[in-house]
């Protein structure tokens, strides 16, 4: 632990405590995570807009992406190393504390953001494309999950490998622990620990009445606050009343890592881009971020837009404070910016120490016990 | 293949192959090299047919594009060939005056080994 680390956590702890005066027993202990190049990793305390830690994640090469943190809030698991390795960061003291490094021998080995961390914290999922590197051609592998222990240290290798499927963008591990999701052209089910292929869903050959195929855009693996992972999905909606070539229409995928429920709402015309979502507490609203910041209410079976303001530039990555108050929106460039959820207007503008970009960093929140 | 001179890449991987043994590693055909995964238009149209749904500004999603290797056709594939890019240039909206455009190098794609 160094000085840079100790004594913004120490003003960041005095400055909780205040806070927890005005509501005893139940201060907030969000943080919120986020990266930028070429090796950052900060945390941010929501409450007073400021960073509390800027740790450097070591061989990061310019590339920091992907953000899962561990459900105790005490690592964050980053894709770093151009797609070739995973680092795990204590969150406290900065301190490399696992590292998976893909690469083999003559093969490329990369992880296009696909992982997770299981629901006891104690294995990583990851889903690998593997291409042979050959004297003067590249010969494609066929892709595989490979499953690590988080316990593994710095020179983690594979517990376990399954057969995978292609175009997969995101896993994200079902809450019962038993397994996981890997979703890309299609929604796989696969068991945690045979890799047997429990359940196939459509996502592109979904069957929706009068929508033509959809198309998405999917690598933040936000699943916080409510368990729910969610994504716009962009479809044509066609058939009586619809013109010539069709409506396009925006909808919204969700899916409930508790029960594995997964659903479609339409919310209305698309009219403007949503890159990422998240799902409020209440499961009554969703918020969605690129150049706008959308508000999307949740009503039943009606789920529509409800409210669209626009932001400084465009941001990637959206999510939320626990308590559903506060939305957080991050990614491309280096700020990340708080608005409330209820006026969708600006609380606070966060910059990150050096202005270095964001870009596919995925920004989440932590709840520290 | 001693009495052969190499005039070419291709030809001077062959010869390396032959003297390793890894002569059937090397084809007739050069393989495209690259990430190349998808096939959108890129940054000179939206989805809308506009420009305005475009990342604002571009630089926001500079980077955001070359991590991903997503439009290597205006962007370098960071991934793979020009990992360094953009090495000592963090800030698109700073630095991009120092980013430089980058040349096909077939060493960079099949490095020596």
């Amino acid at each position: 632990m160094n000085l840079k680390f100790v004594l913004p956590v120490l003003l960041a702890g005095l400055l909780a405590g205040c806070g927890s005066v005005l509501s005893p027993g139940h201060a907030r202990r969000d943080f919120l995570v986020t990266g930028a190049a070429p090796d950052h990793l900060f945390v941010i305390n929501p409450r007073t807009q400021k960073v509390v830690s800027d740790f450097t994640i070591p061989g990061a090469h310019d590339y920091v992406s992907v953000i899962v943190p561990s459900p105790s809030g005490k690592v964050a698991y980053v894709l770093v190393n151009r797609t070739r390795s995973i680092a795990g960061i204590n969150l406290r003291t900065g301190k490399e504390v696992f590292r998976a490094n893909l690469e083999q021998p003559g093969e490329r080995v990369t992880c296009m953001y696909a992982f997770d961390v299981t629901p006891n914290g104690k294995e990583l999922i990851v889903y690998v494309y593997r291409t042979r590197l050959e004297i003067d051609q590249y010969r494609v592998q066929a892709p595989r999950f490979l499953i690590f222990s988080t316990t593994a240290g710095l020179h983690a290798k594979p517990l376990r490998e399954f057969p995978a499927p292609r175009r997969v963008q995101m896993i994200l591990a079902k809450h019962d622990g038993r397994s996981f999701f890997a979703i890309g052209f299609n929604l796989y089910e696969y068991d945690l620990r045979t890799g047997r292929l429990i359940e196939r869903r459509g996502i592109l050959n979904w069957h929706r009445p009068h929508h033509l195929r959809p198309d998405m855009l999917a690598f933040w693996p936000v699943t916080e606050p409510t368990g729910i992972f969610s994504s716009p999905i962009y479809s044509t909606l066609v058939g009586p009343g619809t013109p010539p070539g069709g409506v396009p229409e925006t909808s919204l995928l969700t899916l409930n890592l508790h029960d594995g429920h997964l659903a479609y709402h339409d919310i209305g015309r698309t009219n403007a881009l949503i890159f990422s979502t998240v799902i409020g507490p209440d499961r009554r609203w969703a918020y969605g971020a690129y150049t706008q910041l959308t508000k999307i209410k949740m009503d039943g079976t009606h789920w529509r837009v409800a409210d669209r303001v626009t932001l400084p530039h465009t941001y990637y990555s959206v999510n939320i404070s626990p308590n559903g108050k506060e939305v957080y929106v991050g990614g491309t460039m280096c700020d990340v910016i708080i608005y409330d959820a209820r006026t969708m207007r600006e609380k606070g503008d966060v910059q990150l120490p050096g202005c270095a970009d964001q870009a596919t960093a995925t920004l989440r929140v932590i709840e520290r016990r | 293949m001693s009495g052969l001179k190499s005039v070419n890449h291709k030809a001077d991987l062959l010869l390396e192959a032959a003297e390793s043994g890894h002569v059937e590693e090397v084809t007739a055909m050069e393989t495209v090299a690259g990430c190349v995964t998808t096939f959108d238009p890129g940054w000179e149209v939206d989805p809308f047919g506009g420009v305005a749904s475009l990342c604002q500004p571009m630089e926001a999603d500079l980077y955001g594009c070359s991590d991903p290797c997503w439009w290597p056709a205006q962007v370098p594939d960071t991934m793979n060939t020009y990992p360094n890019w953009q090495e000592g240039k963090p800030s698109a909206q700073h630095d991009w005056r120092e980013l430089d455009p980058v040349y096909p190098d077939t060493n960079a794609v099949f490095p020596k080994k």
